[in-house]
């Protein structure tokens, strides 16, 4: 006789996403190996797969409504809301970060179709590792357990490390990929360290666990926690570029294929930013008055040291990255605030996110998809040569540097106006002082391509999928700007657990 | 109303964005007829605005978003009527004073119509989030506006003017935040319209951190000395219509800001002010007049004499007395007129012979008679010659801050004095005399459309110098009220020689002559 053996139920909904696109990464990959369809093929069939994985984000949407609406009281609670044995999470942050993963990675995609038409063969890998970044970086922001929040992280980071490197014939790529795979190891390794310390002093991995475990227990000897704790923070702070550990940053802007840097950057930093605010506010709410003032000196020397050096680049490449860097001071600015801050955060990195994809398709619509250097004197007389380029690049460029009527102002104020109430004034003048610096050096960009005469190299117009991304993002950039009650309700929901 | 009054510009620009691109010649007309529209409205509110009444009129309000407080919430009083109308004025002026800009007419036109309905939403503003996002949006245009159509420096000076006024704007966002927030505390909500916010109780330190960052921000835009050092670069190398605009309206937002916002959200901090600011403002007064007797530069003159004239206008808001007030209202108007009219006319010289030193010239009256005429008359409307707008301004600022600062008073004397010699000097060394180089000699006089450009200002200029009171009667119901806000929550009392409410209002000025 055989014995029943019930088998275990999975909630599926809560890794829909991931599932979606983990599952088109293989196929991409069977596919090319068993057919050898065309790049365009492929890339649609890409497309495909993110709007699968779009509309199972919206199924979780309607999922956490429901495990909310519900309540604590529905007997299959925790099973839904904390799936898998508590690994993974379904909360809006989680929703919310697929959402903007996933938009993201279709801009990436749609942007850098020039450069998988140019690799040939090799264009099936690029795309798989695309999606596989995405899957490990949404996994990453949806990990409740220190342990899934490493896999997350290793899955996403070692598609990334390749992408950097995928142009290979080119010296500055191979620089870039060898620069930022032993730099994202070394920040890797500090963060497994960090979890191995945390468990030491803990004994959970489990981040409710682990504030669970604290709130229980006065630790007379808090140091083990409380160096695994700022050891994870430093691993995290790198994958965000958060000065002073955003060395990589530059280089990898500059160096990988300019078509999907800005997919790179932003899937990173998002699935970044979501860990850090999990692990800070999640893990360790008993640490607050610890880790608030290392926040607060991460985010000041981030916003100085990315703005002022992002002023003396001449390549805009490098100048995105160190305004990456400041952009990621800014965004630890509303953690200052708490759990009140994390809607402010995730609406920030929502309009940046697409505001950087966009930047950087105009960057590879100018330079070239698999080009590197992209001097600033390319973009002088970008205004006659190509004014549609030079408009959307403006407009993106404003809305980075957060002028008012474009999403970046709002995101900005938000972010200032949570942290002042939460006592951080210092903070935020330093943050107005830094975005005054920042003004200049997109005004620079702005002053080549409005002012200059420049070189009469003619442009060839760009094909219609990066033309729809620019034209997007630029419309985003303002139409958030005017109206942002949509988004930020979105983003308002967000309460971390 | 209002909200058309700010959105019609914009409408107007889109519709001139989308001309056909071959039909160049139409970009202007279209532009410059458009730029009626708003014209018209503001002449309605002009005209159906209640004298009597001291609060705001017109006002709309919309959400924009709730859980932040934010809304779209415009409204007009006598402080902002005025400079509404000037703006209004100067537009279509300024677009017609630009038929010899050769490249990317459209871009120009479509800027310069984007300028316009950033500088009415900021006077019209009444939360200042709304205001903020007005305040900052017109860098861009500004910026645009002298950095591709300046002349050889250009783009120096909007960097210069950009990054100068974004400075100042920066900590007063943080103090906006700070505002709200206080307000929120006490309160109970979070919002930003300017009626609520006046109810905040702000602590002497606070409350001084705030107005200081205020009127930093106001002060650069002012600009007040030392903060000026923008002005020149950016006049300089701006477009005649630049200038125009820049001198004419974008100036008034700092004087309107200090006005508006310092006087009534901190009143007390702004009475403990009232030394340092008015010193500063004085200071402005000589220095700006001084520094413009030795410029070589005909434009540069202009700029200076603008420093000198807006210290009057800062003088007069810090004497904190009726007159005071009324004074630095409309001489906010005048300055506007008068300004605007010089920069056209050193434009119009300068399309003529391409230089602007005063040096190149020498005997023009005799081969441009007519113009000048028109430079002396604005000349004479800029020092204040009574029956001219200028003086009007000028008088009440100066009886309005004797009775508080009778030695701010005297020393600002000295700057209409200063007036006289330098615009007058320039004029003599332009325009008097046998012209002794050959390309002065036969320079055309003015044609008909330049002076259909200048008959506007000549006959408001007459108008406003004339009959103040159609403005003087719109703007004292609210000078009184913020001189009542003022005395009520602070402890400073207007005395009875600077109260005197209803002399100054019975139009004695204008016949002082």
């Amino acid at each position: 006789m055989i014995a029943q053996v019930a088998a275990p139920s999975v909630y599926w909904t809560a890794i829909g996403p991931e599932l979606a696109m983990g599952i088109g990464a293989a196929l991409v990959l069977l596919l090319d190996v068993q057919f050898k369809p065309a790049t365009k093929v492929l890339g649609r069939f890409v497309f495909f797969v993110l709007l699968v994985a779009l509309g199972l984000t919206f199924a979780q949407h309607l999922a956490v409504d429901d495990i909310m609406a519900r309540g604590t009281g529905d007997p299959a609670f925790l099973e839904r809301f904390v799936p898998f044995s508590g690994m993974i999470v379904l909360d809006r942050a989680a929703v919310f970060a697929r959402f903007v993963i996933v938009v993201v990675t279709a801009l990436g995609v749609a942007s850098g179709w020039k450069l998988f038409e140019s690799l040939g063969r090799r264009a099936a890998e690029t795309l798989a590792l695309i999606l596989l970044a995405a899957t490990g970086f949404s996994l990453m922001a949806a990990s409740l357990h220190l342990v899934m929040m490493f896999l997350g992280l290793e899955i996403g980071s070692i598609a990334l490390y390749v992408l950097a490197g995928v142009t290979r014939e080119r010296a500055d790529s191979d620089e870039a990929a060898i620069k930022y795979f032993l730099l994202g190891s070394v920040a890797s390794a500090v963060f497994i360290y960090g979890v191995s310390l945390v468990y030491a002093g803990t004994g959970q991995l489990g981040l409710g666990d682990v504030r669970g475990y604290l709130a229980g227990v006065v630790l007379t000897k808090p140091a083990v926690v409380l160096i695994g704790m700022m050891l994870i923070t430093v691993g995290l702070a790198f994958k965000v570029s958060a000065a002073p550990f955003h060395s990589w940053a530059p280089d990898v802007y500059q160096g990988a294929p300019a078509g999907i840097v800005g997919f790179m950057a932003s899937v990173a930093k998002v699935g970044g930013f979501a860990a850090l605010i999990r692990v800070l506010l999640t893990a360790f709410p008993q640490f607050t008055d610890d880790w608030k003032p290392i926040i607060a000196g991460l985010a000041a020397v981030s916003m100085v040291v990315g703005a002022v050096v992002a002023v003396v680049q001449d390549d805009v490449r490098r100048m995105l990255a160190y305004s990456g860097v400041a952009h990621a001071g800014f965004i630890l600015t509303g953690l200052m605030a708490g759990a009140a801050g994390a809607s402010v955060i995730w609406f920030y990195l929502a309009v940046y996110t697409v505001q950087l994809v966009g930047a950087f398709g105009v960057v590879a619509a100018v330079s070239g998809a698999a080009g590197s250097r992209s001097d600033i004197s390319a973009f002088a007389g970008l205004a006659r040569r190509s004014p549609h380029l030079a408009v959307t690049f403006a407009v993106l460029l404003v809305g980075m540097s957060g002028l008012p009527v474009t999403s970046g102002f709002i995101a900005k104020f938000g972010v200032f106006q949570v942290a002042w109430i939460a006592g951080y004034q210092w903070l935020v003048i330093v943050a107005l002082l830094a975005s005054v610096v920042a003004f200049f050096f997109y005004l620079r960009v702005i002053v080549r391509m409005f002012m200059d005469d420049g070189e009469s190299v003619e442009l060839e117009t760009p094909p219609l999928s990066i033309r729809s991304v620019l034209v997007g993002t630029a419309l985003f950039t303002i139409l958030v700007g005017v109206l942002p009650g949509p988004l930020l309700d979105l983003a308002r929901e967000i309460i971390p657990i | 109303m209002l909200t058309w009054l700010v959105l019609s510009p914009l409408l107007a620009a889109l519709v001139v964005a989308f001309l056909p691109t071959r039909r160049r010649e139409l970009v202007l007309p279209v532009g410059i007829l458009l730029s009626v529209v708003p014209l018209t409205l503001a002449g309605v509110v002009f005209y159906e605005f209640e004298t009597a009444e001291a609060g705001f009129q017109f006002v709309q309000q919309a959400g924009w978003y709730r859980p932040w407080g934010i809304a779209w919430h415009l409204g007009v009083d006598g402080i902002s009527l005025g400079l509404v109308a000037l703006t209004t004025v100067l537009i279509p002026i300024s677009l017609a004073a630009s038929t010899k800009i050769e490249r990317r007419l459209k871009e120009f036109v479509i800027f310069v119509l984007v300028l316009e309905a950033g500088v009415l939403g900021t006077f019209l503003a009444l939360d200042l989030f709304l205001f903020f996002v007005f305040f900052e949006v017109i860098l861009i245009p500004m910026y645009f506006i002298i950095g591709i159509w300046g002349s050889e420096r250009r783009v120096y000076a909007a960097l210069k003017f950009f990054l100068y006024t974004a400075f100042g704007s920066a900590l007063m966002l943080g103090a906006i935040i700070a505002l709200a927030i206080a307000h929120a505390r006490q309160v109970g909500f979070l919002t930003f319209a300017y009626p609520d916010l006046l109810n905040v109780e702000l602590t002497q330190t606070a409350g001084r951190w705030m107005f200081a960052a205020f009127a930093l921000a106001f002060s650069i835009k002012v600009p007040l000395f030392p903060l000026h050092t923008w002005l020149p670069d950016a006049h300089v190398e701006a477009p005649t219509a630049g200038s125009v605009l820049l001198a004419g309206v974008l100036l008034k937002l700092g004087t309107y800001g200090l006005l508006r916002f310092n006087l009534t959200l901190f009143p007390q901090a702004a009475v403990d002010a009232v030394p340092i600011m008015a010193t500063i403002a004085v200071v402005g007064v000589v220095y700006g007049a001084v520094v413009a007797i030795v410029q070589p530069d005909l434009k540069k003159l202009v700029a200076y004499s603008s420093v000198s004239h807006l210290g009057f206008i800062v003088l007069g808001t810090f004497a904190l007395t009726s007159a005071g007030l009324q004074g630095a209202v409309i001489q906010n108007i005048n300055h506007g007129l008068t300004t605007g009219a010089l920069f056209l006319l050193v434009g119009m010289i300068y399309e003529r012979r391409h230089t602007k030193k005063i040096s190149d010239f020498g005997g023009l009256a005799k081969p441009m008679p007519i113009f000048a005429g028109l430079f002396l008359f604005a000349t004479f409307a800029s020092i204040g010659l009574p029956a001219l707008a200028g003086f009007v301004g000028e008088f009440l600022v100066l009886i309005g801050s004797f009775p508080t600062l009778p030695v701010h008073a005297v020393i600002a004397t000295s700057g209409v004095v200063l007036a006289a010699i330098y615009l007058l000097w320039a004029y003599e060394r332009v325009f008097t005399g046998v012209p002794d180089r050959e390309e002065n000699k036969v320079l055309k006089d003015l044609g008909a459309r330049e002076l259909g450009l200048m008959a506007p200002l000549v006959i408001l200029i007459f108008l406003l110098g004339l009959y103040p009171n159609i403005l003087l009667d719109r703007t004292s119901a609210s000078t009184e009220a913020i001189l009542d806000r003022i005395e009520a929550s602070s402890d400073f009392e207007v005395p009875a020689a600077g109260r005197l409410a209803g002399l100054f209002v019975a139009g004695d000025e204008g016949a002082g002559e």
